[in-house]
């Protein structure tokens, strides 16, 4: 610790980003970032999350006495302790949850954000995927005197997986390093090669020090050579996921809704792009199109409906579109995939086993599994993949899934947002991994000994016998379906099912 | 649609996600109804996520007997007014044993008339899944629970059997036995209930806002006497006493804070200036230490 670190005054009680009191009564804050912070104890985080929710939040004044009252200081100062603001969150309760995510709240005068915290020590992979999996931005923070470190690498590889664009490297204890530029500069490069390897679209150093505030929510006086933004300025600005999804339609069908007379709404949110009344839009799987007549919302019909917002479709032609369609413009549809080849982070406590049933989970669909093959794991720190037949928690695996029946999903690094997938234990329900699609195809894979096809005219006639041609109907029809092919999957019979009828053989598909 | 939408905006969306996804997975889910602001904001949201079709699925109410009279000609309203399907369910076992929060620690009656009440009413309907308002910055214990929270047979919380959740993906599969608490306002908060309440202009329950009340302060908190079965012990006398609440439950347990805030906008300004996070006037939570963590464990909400 530097004298002239000691010396410093502690920022002003009242910082410059503190909200004041409600300029108006609906403040209504210009947008959510969902933040992950990825590091050790050791590097300072839960102080410098502390720090943020001290200098920058609408922190309840409760709150605040506790921690004037409580007389903890933070290590080797006189400084209060504000990483024990985050107790109870982080330290205090471990409940064993299996993946294991606390949620923080907190406002400054301009945003939202959520923080999203995993423990860093063990299991990380899984947590750090999971709580990844919801964020913006991440903070990937580093001790000034260590720098950038292999587990820094796997930090960096994970976030780039699951699909964050947004990364902070917070130079964190530069207090420690005499306010070094030089240090800071080290590192900032050692940084820009490494991420020069993922697909983030912006990687952001700031030197900072959490347990004094310097660059935190306030400019620091220590470090005159830096005129970048403070932490907080700097995700104040960071675009969320949904307002940066690119512009090709995407409206994942999540179910139908009837109001007893004429209306029938696809309801569900636009994941990208956008829709617009009088678009023709249509269902890869079954190539079935039409017009959008109306955007029912309960504020009133809309003429455009924007990635992010959910509302119900309706189309000028009766077609027989269900839970699991991805509508789309006619050119740029998703693939109707029969084959997969995914990248997971297996989650569960059990390992990859090749005779249970497993289901994926798209966007709206679940769709039962004919075969997997685990191909590969991956290694983090390199970045190598070597061959493997299987796989077990926090492993990330390189496989290919043959499906019992077409689905539409998209290449995870073109469309992200219906490219993300789950495996689930058909049998337990459990969700088993998480993965993105990194190639789609539309043909089935032949497998050695052939499919059984599960063929309609044999279902109909004794297990659906009961069901009618009604769209609700045709739900349970292939929900049955589905279950019967997970059965045989676990008798280890390959199974796919015969795809539906096209839409012209005359059977009335609304009633 | 503005280029950039509000946290409400953002919110609101994720909760009609939320509602879709389990109403589109599960077999037969149910709201349930605590007539609070945050069961005010839950049906509205509801509301929203099935527009123009009615709501497919019914409410449910835990009723105790115990609630304020303000609160239940409300609730009654609100289902006139909308033309909800309401299920009032009250443990009448529990109350054939005198079970009351009056003479019983609060955390029996709260067990017996709330806890084991929803897990008979959710048995006897047959009910997969159960919508809740629950919010996770309300408490440290519910700032890791999950969007579908998986119950075991006999409604136990099991910290093992949770699922993670990636993406806005959310597996709703049931294995055997299995039940589900979903919880579309997971990521609102306090705050944003209230000022998405302005901002829609709902109708809450007129206890919110300040009023001359008849009062007893008890162990330093103001109970309203709501009706002739709270009566004051020695040293007590009835008060009238311009008041509101901030929470709502059953009458005696729940503590009221002295005001001036009659209207929906003064109410809002208060709660936003907040000293206070609002627990503090919920007395059930200070009868013993992490009894949020246990009534979870147990089934509570």
């Amino acid at each position: 610790m530097s004298v002239h670190a000691l010396q410093r005054a502690e920022p002003a009680a009242t910082p410059a980003t503190a909200p004041s009191l409600i300029p108006s009564l609906v403040r209504e804050l210009g947008g959510i970032t969902h933040l992950l912070t990825c590091g050790s104890v050791d590097d300072g985080k839960s102080t410098l999350i502390g720090r943020m929710l001290w200098d920058a939040s609408d922190l309840y004044e409760d709150q605040r006495e506790n921690v004037r009252r409580s007389g903890r200081k933070a290590a080797g100062t006189d400084l209060p302790d504000f990483s024990m603001l985050l107790d109870g969150l982080v330290a205090e309760r471990e409940q064993g949850i299996t993946i294991d995510i606390a949620w923080k709240y907190f406002d400054t005068a301009k945003r939202r954000f959520v923080i999203i915290d995993s423990p860093g020590h063990e299991q990380y992979t899984r947590n750090m995927a999971s709580g990844a999996s919801h964020a913006d931005v991440a903070i990937v923070l580093v001790d000034a005197r260590a720098g950038v470190k292999k587990q820094t690498k796997r930090h960096a590889a994970i976030l780039d997986l699951v699909g964050v664009k947004h990364v902070v490297l917070a130079v964190n204890k530069m207090d420690l390093v005499g306010w070094s530029e030089d240090v800071f500069r080290k590192i900032e490069a050692d940084f820009r090669t490494l991420c020069w390897k993922f697909n983030f679209w912006e990687a952001t150093a700031i030197p900072l020090s959490a347990v004094f505030g310097d660059n935190v929510a306030t400019p620091s006086r220590n470090m005159d050579w830096y005129s970048g933004p403070t932490l907080i300025e700097h995700l104040e600005k960071v675009p969320s996921r949904a307002s940066e999804a690119g512009s090709v339609f995407r409206f994942p069908v999540q179910t139908v809704l009837r109001d007893g007379g004429d209306f029938r709404g696809l309801a569900g949110t636009v994941t990208s792009g956008s829709v617009s009344v009088g678009d023709l839009v249509v269902d890869a799987l079954s190539g079935a199109s039409g017009r959008i007549i109306r955007i029912a919302t309960m504020d009133g019909d809309l003429q455009t409906a924007s990635a992010g917002q959910a509302v119900a479709l309706q189309l000028d032609v009766d077609i027989d579109i269900s839970r699991g369609a991805v509508l789309s413009a006619r050119e740029m549809r998703p693939v109707a995939a029969q084959t997969v080849e995914a990248r997971f982070v297996w989650l569960s406590e059990n390992a990859f086993n090749p005779t249970t049933g497993y289901l994926l989970r798209t966007a709206t669909d679940l769709i039962p599994i004919s075969n997997i093959e685990i191909k590969a794991l991956l290694d983090l720190e390199t970045m190598a993949s070597r061959p493997s037949r299987g796989c077990a928690t926090n492993d990330i695996a390189i496989a290919k899934i043959s499906l019992g029946r077409a689905a539409a999903i998209d290449v995870f690094t073109e469309i992200p947002e219906t490219g993300t997938l789950l495996l689930v234990d058909s049998i337990s329900g459990a969700t088993v991994a998480g993965g993105v699609a990194t190639a789609v195809d539309a043909k089935a894979e032949e497998p050695v000994d052939g499919h059984f096809v599960l063929k309609r005219d044999m279902l109909a006639n004794g297990l659906n016998r009961d069901l009618s041609m009604s769209s609700k109907d045709r739900e349970e029809f292939m929900r049955r379906a589905n279950e019967v092919a997970i059965i045989l999957r676990a008798a280890g019979v390959s199974v796919a099912i015969e795809p539906p009828p096209p839409l012209d053989d005359g059977m009335d598909p609304g009633l | 649609m503005t280029a950039s939408p509000s946290h409400l905006d953002l919110l609101e969306a994720e909760s009609i996600h939320i509602f879709r996804e389990a109403a589109a997975q599960f077999r037969k889910p149910v709201l349930l109804y605590s007539i609070g602001k945050d069961s005010t904001v839950l049906l509205h949201l509801a509301r929203k996520a099935f527009f123009p079709a009615p709501i497919p699925f019914p409410l449910l109410h835990i009723d105790t007997t115990w609630k304020f009279r303000d609160m239940i000609a409300f609730r009654d309203r609100t289902a006139k007014q909308f033309d909800l399907e309401l299920i009032v369910y009250v443990n009448e076992e529990g109350l054939k044993r005198g079970i009351n929060p009056i003479d019983h620690a609060p955390s029996i009656h709260t067990d017996v008339l709330k806890t084991q009440a929803l897990k008979q009413a959710l048995d006897k309907y047959g009910f997969d899944a159960a919508f809740g308002g629950a919010r996770r910055d309300e408490e440290a214990s519910r700032a890791k629970e999950r969007i579908f929270s998986f119950r075991a047979a006999g409604h136990r919380w099991d910290p093992r059997r949770q699922r993670p959740e990636m993406w806005h993906l959310l597996n709703g599969r049931l294995g055997t036995g299995e039940t589900v608490r979903v919880f579309p306002m997971s990521n609102w908060t306090e705050k944003d209930v209230w000022r998405y309440i302005l901002r829609e202009k709902l109708e809450v329950v007129p206890l919110y806002f300040a009023a001359d009340r008849p009062t007893i302060v008890r162990n330093g908190q103001i109970l309203m006497q709501d009706d002739a079965r709270l009566q004051p012990k020695d040293g007590e006398k009835v008060e009238i006493r311009k008041i509101r609440f901030r929470t709502l439950g059953d009458y005696p347990l729940t503590a009221a804070v002295e005001s001036d805030a009659d209207t929906i906008e003064a109410v809002v300004a208060e709660t936003l200036n907040a000293q206070t996070s609002e627990r503090q006037g919920r007395l059930i939570d200070h009868d013993q230490a992490g009894a949020m963590e246990k009534k979870k464990q147990e089934g509570y909400f």
